[in-house]
């Protein structure tokens, strides 16, 4: 008998096409029109119905969408914002990526975000002072990818010894790290110095990121090449491959002799440690400290754009970039429009359900 | 303090003691539905809104039910008409309901709502014990006592409910009977749906009586994990509710009569009592998942 709780993710997220067959598609004749036509229309379709929402709430739309818009798109500053904000969104949808590759579903991506930042520090705290910012930036970063890896180990031990879902186990280590962070920045890690609400100490300067230009650091660079690396990885290497395989086909897996645990495991943690490199950029090049709502909502952004490319890592950069330009374009509207910057949540979340129910995949439609 | 700790786990559990076993009903379906905690923040603001505009927390309460019904029509569609991922689309689902309450909500935060008041039985309240623990709450309160056993005796004894776990189990027999699994599982979520926005109207009319965005806090997500919890079984399901809103009410009494630990590792202590249980259940339990939703987590990677 098949055990819910034993087995790991989804039909669908078996039916994460292997990159190959994305290629091939092309030779299917007639019946594919333009490529990217059911992208557009999904992401048209998200945009129409946020509009209506908007009219049905009372808000002039054109003036609204004018907001986002500009708020994004109004010089270098703005437009970096965008960047800086897709960062960890792209390492948190990166998270998701990975595991998904051999059929795993990692939902703990905001909590492993919080890890890696906190980890990142830990590392600073114990590095001497004297080394200089490139190794101790260096440090950070293999402390955060370590601290976060062996967070998310949690979910894979829990998954091997015990059975539990890494779905569930995932998603409830996210409250228990946003809980660890509360126990230390308002009590061992607090800053003595910190008015108002508790923080940790400041980074330093060899500590922090260098900038490209205004609020822009370095870890969008970082974020890409990552991003390009993954798709490598999965694509040339025998482990990718081995993950693909566990994914999309498990049981094939298991008669060509693949040790599925250990490769699970190896794609959660792998998982794990890109959303702790995402958390680590994110401290040393945005906040310059720990707070207790660090980073709120950018794990489970990740998710959506990881789902609205079909766990593909490079177009990832492309839904996590356009993530970020609407929940940029939320601080306009609540700015300009006097809405609540929340709001934009619902246009994420229809761009995300256009792409399951409408996107590229043909739908089998009703059985 | 064993009181006041049972106290508490009955009137911070009730919202998801509805909630806990709407999504029974939904996953003995073979759907799995993440966007109860959209919709339990649907039916909070509804329910706030409502109370405000007619005075009348019932409407409110009963406005929530079809607002946290409407918003798991979503997900129904999604999933059964457009086959999307289950947990993909609850996930949207929701961002959906967060988005649209920080939305519409906006103007309600902080006003005052005509709550539920509490309404202590005449009699059984003044029992030693047992009657502040049971019988000194809102109207809601008393309601929740009887969902779980309405809905043993709804998936158990009615036709319906047989098509529902039918459609759980084995959708195909279900086919040849002649009868439609889609149209099983459309209500077996819109039973969800509803029952998790009757959640949130308690939480924000009758035990919190405020809104504020976000004021769910992941409820609707534990709600799922305790389904797991009680295999599939809504009797055990309240259990697991109140397991949790006690450990909740545990860490604030400890807090309260000033412990030496810090709030955040007591407040841990109820994501912890959820995992501990989760990892530590029997097999008899783990098995009695439906075996649609299997299909669902299906393709697996076995741990070795």
């Amino acid at each position: 008998m098949t055990d819910v709780l034993e087995l790991a993710a989804e039909p669908e997220a078996r039916e994460v096409e292997p990159l190959e067959r994305r290629d091939a598609r092309s030779v299917v004749p007639g019946r594919r029109p333009i490529p990217g036509l059911r992208t557009l229309g999904s992401v048209a379709g998200a945009f129409l119905v946020f509009g209506l929402l908007l009219v049905a709430n009372g808000t002039d739309v054109i003036e609204a969408y004018q907001a986002m818009w500009n708020s994004v798109t109004r010089d270098a500053n703005s437009f970096g914002d965008v960047l800086v904000r897709m960062t960890p969104y792209l390492f948190a949808a990166l998270a998701v990526v990975v595991p998904a590759r051999a059929g795993l579903f990692n939902i703990g991506g905001e909590g492993q975000l919080l890890i890696g930042a906190i980890g990142a520090v830990a590392m600073a705290n114990a590095v001497e002072p004297s080394l200089s910012r490139t190794p101790t930036l260096v440090l950070m970063a293999v402390g955060a990818m370590a601290a976060a890896a062996a967070w998310a180990g949690l979910a894979v031990a829990l998954r091997h010894t015990t059975g539990t879902n890494e779905t569930i186990s995932t998603l409830l280590s996210n409250y228990l790290a946003f809980l660890l962070m509360g126990w230390l920045v308002f009590g061992r890690w607090k800053d003595p110095g910190a008015t108002g609400f508790p923080r940790s100490r400041i980074l330093n300067a060899d500590e922090r990121l260098p900038l490209l230009w205004g609020r822009v650091h370095i870890g969008i660079i970082v974020a890409v090449v990552t991003a390009m690396l993954v798709w490598a990885i999965l694509r040339w290497t025998p482990w990718g491959f081995r993950l693909g395989v566990l994914g999309g086909n498990p049981e094939a897996a298991r008669r060509a002799g693949l040790r599925s645990g250990r490769l699970a495991a190896s794609a959660l943690m792998v998982g794990g440690a890109l959303a702790g490199l995402g958390g680590m950029l994110q401290v040393t090049g945005v906040e310059g400290q720990l707070r207790p709502s660090l980073m709120t909502g950018y794990g489970f952004t990740g998710v959506l754009a990881a789902w609205m490319v079909r766990h593909h890592p490079v177009k990832a950069i492309g839904s996590a970039g356009l993530l970020a330009a609407i929940a940029v374009g939320g601080n306009g509207l609540k700015i300009r429009a006097g809405l609540s910057s929340g709001s934009v949540n619902i246009l994420m979340a229809l761009l995300l359900l256009a792409v399951l129910g409408w996107g590229s995949r043909p739908t089998a439609g009703a059985r | 303090m064993l009181e006041a700790i049972l106290i508490g786990a009955v009137r911070g559990g009730t919202s998801m003691v509805f909630a806990t076993v709407g999504e029974t009903v939904c996953e003995r379906s073979g759907v799995i539905n993440l966007g109860v905690e959209g919709s339990m923040l649907a039916g909070a603001l509804t329910a706030y809104a409502v109370g405000i505009e007619t005075g009348s927390p019932w409407l409110g309460a009963l406005a929530a039910v079809v607002a946290g019904l409407l918003l798991s029509m979503v997900h129904a569609f999604m999933v059964i008409r457009r086959r999307a991922n289950q947990i993909a689309t609850g996930l949207a689902v929701t961002f959906l309901g967060l988005g649209a309450t920080s939305l519409f909500g906006q103007g309600y935060v902080s006003q005052g709502v005509k709550a539920f008041t509490t309404h202590a039985v005449p009699g059984l309240s003044d029992l030693p014990f047992l009657g502040p623990i049971l019988f000194d709450h809102d109207p809601l309160t008393y309601l929740s006592f009887g969902v779980a056993p309405a809905a043993w005796w709804f998936l158990y004894r009615t036709g319906l409910g047989l098509r529902i776990r039918a459609a759980g189990e084995n959708p195909e027999v279900l086919e040849t009977m002649g009868t439609s699994s889609e149209r099983v599982r459309w209500i077996a979520v819109a039973v969800g749906g509803g029952l998790a926005g009757l959640g949130g109207a308690q939480l924000a009319t009758a035990f919190a009586r405020t809104w504020s965005e976000d004021m769910i806090a992941g409820r609707g997500f534990i709600a799922v994990a305790l389904v797991i919890f009680a295999g599939w079984n809504p009797l055990v399901t309240v259990a697991g509710a109140y397991l949790f809103s006690g450990a909740v009410a545990f860490q604030l009494e400890l807090q309260a009569r000033g412990a030496e630990v810090s709030i955040f590792l007591l407040d841990a202590i109820p994501y912890i009592a959820v995992l501990a249980v989760l990892a530590g259940m029997s097999g008899r339990r783990r098995h009695a998942a439906p075996e649609a939703l299997n299909a669902v987590f299906d393709a697996g990677t076995q741990p070795a």
